[in-house]
């Protein structure tokens, strides 16, 4: 595809550069649509009708209405806060979720990158909404940002071990680490059927990692106001906002291509076929939302510490038994 | 209680429970949409004092008696009777002013009234940008009454 003329590292800029273009694009648009789903999925679950009246029938354009009212907001910046972490922390909580979109495969051959070691690349890159999070708490100078970023800070590092071991399960059953092998091991059979307790032990702490309702102890409105982003408004807070719902789609999308078979599907392409995975996981993360009530500190701990993390490990030692007894 | 009971019955009361959000998620919202759809007011409901009109006349039924204006608590009821060319009262008002930015919707000079001048109407969407489209004089409380359904709070149908 390379013209002649052009210099290799010119043509890298330029297809780099598109693709981020691209990248960005799609997050943004599914970003507001799922925002807009959210509000009409949780005011259906309430015998309410949800946003209505911004464009169509289905108010669909309400979030572009948002934006706009967003964008317009005062920028306010706390004054004794420790600003140059405190303007970071927005953009550091958008790059995890759009850098995992590059290794996440939406065909046999529709992927960004083609990472090798596309796994240890997720688990490393999600880390860093920790980082975001933390940053916001601290450059705010305010208690219910720092206490809200502290129990992320508790609650992420938690769940991240149970979730990593989760996907050594599934490094172990499919003997890669590159997500388009992986999905193409999963031809015949998806890996939820031996994996089970793998996909749930992952389901669960992707939603803790996403702090959503059950698990939203970071942003508790009822104690902490609104958690590690109090202080933030307007573009800023709209940011934050992103950020949450790509990494809601983001972790969705790497369940369904870890365990739900990824693009495998009779009659319809590849990405369709992922597509409608993706949003369906999408779906019950707000079912799961709406329903259940947040639970306690404590509680949280356990789950994660003596329930996830046990039940993690015995399915890495029978996923390893079982290899090396019928292999 | 042994683990796997524990872990049943959490599954179990989850499962419940979801199926309750996911039958709330198809059944029709509760919502009326309000300016667009009318919303049915409660027997009883009652908006501010009108005047009625004699249908055969065409009258006022009023007399100017000024009975409702002394039972008006926040005196916001302004008669005064028509006088004529000889200089005597009539038994018609000349000027019946209601203040509804203050009416407090009392129903006491409905009460009042002796000869069945006034009633209360269930017109509630009276809404304006400036107190003064909120102060009614007597045509305008006449033309209230033919276009509103008026309520009796001892029953009755409107004649």
């Amino acid at each position: 595809m390379q013209p002649e003329w052009m210099a290799p590292w010119l043509w890298t800029l330029i297809l780099a550069v598109v693709k981020t273009i691209v990248v960005i694009a799609f997050v943004s648009l599914n970003a507001a649509v799922l925002i807009w789903l959210e509000r009409k999925v949780s005011g259906h679950m309430q015998n309410r009708v949800g946003p209505l009246r911004v464009g169509g029938p289905a108010g669909i354009l309400q979030s572009v209405a948002d934006i706009i009212k967003l964008l317009a907001k005062e920028d306010f910046v706390p004054q004794r806060g420790d600003r140059w972490i405190w303007w970071l922390a927005p953009s550091v909580a958008f790059a995890p979720a759009f850098l995992v979109f590059w290794v996440l495969p939406f065909g046999p051959h529709l992927v960004v990158e083609d990472f090798n070691v596309g796994l240890i690349f997720i688990t490393a890159v999600t880390s860093f909404t920790l980082l975001s999070i933390f940053m916001a708490g601290w450059g705010s100078n305010d208690k219910y940002s720092l206490i809200g970023a502290m129990r992320a800070g508790a609650q992420l590092f938690s769940y991240e071990i149970p979730m990593a071991m989760a996907l050594v399960a599934v490094a172990l059953a499919t003997g890669t680490l590159n997500l388009t092998a992986i999905v193409e091991k999963q031809r015949h059979m998806w890996l939820i059927v031996p994996q089970i307790l793998a996909f749930l032990v992952f389901y669960i702490s992707s939603v803790a990692e996403l702090n959503r309702t059950p698990f939203d102890l970071a942003e508790a409105e009822s104690e902490l106001v609104a958690g590690y982003h109090t202080e933030y408004s307007g573009i800023r807070w709209s940011m934050f906002f992103f950020a949450e719902y790509t990494n809601l789609l983001t972790s969705s999308a790497l369940a369904a291509i870890l365990f739900l078979g990824g693009w495998h599907g009779p009659w319809l392409p590849g990405w369709a076929w992922l597509l409608i995975k993706t949003y369906l996981l999408v779906f019950v993360g707000m079912w799961i939302r709406w329903t259940l009530p947040r639970v306690r500190i404590d509680q949280l701990m356990d789950l994660g510490w003596k329930f996830l993390l046990p039940v993690s490990l015995v399915n890495i030692a029978a996923t390893g038994l079982y290899l090396v007894v019928v292999r | 209680m042994s683990l796997v009971q524990q872990l049943a019955r959490t599954a179990a009361t989850m499962a419940k429970g979801h199926l309750v959000t996911l039958r709330e998620l198809f059944r029709k919202p509760m919502t009326i949409h309000y300016p667009d759809e009318p919303v049915p007011h409660p027997v009883g409901f009652r908006s501010i004092p009108v005047l009625k009109v004699n249908e055969e006349s065409g009258k006022l039924n009023c007399t100017a008696c000024g009975l409702c204006a002394r039972s008006c608590p926040p005196a916001i009821i302004f008669v005064e009777s028509f006088i004529g060319e000889d200089g005597r009262r009539k038994q018609w008002p000349a000027k019946f002013d209601l203040d509804l930015s203050r009416c407090m919707v009392c129903n006491l000079c409905v009460e009042a009234c002796p000869f069945d001048a006034l009633e209360m109407s269930e017109d509630a969407e009276l809404s304006a940008y400036t107190i003064e489209d909120l102060y009614f004089t007597m045509d305008e409380l006449a033309a209230l009454w033919k276009t509103s359904r008026s309520v009796r709070i001892a029953g009755g149908q409107k004649v």
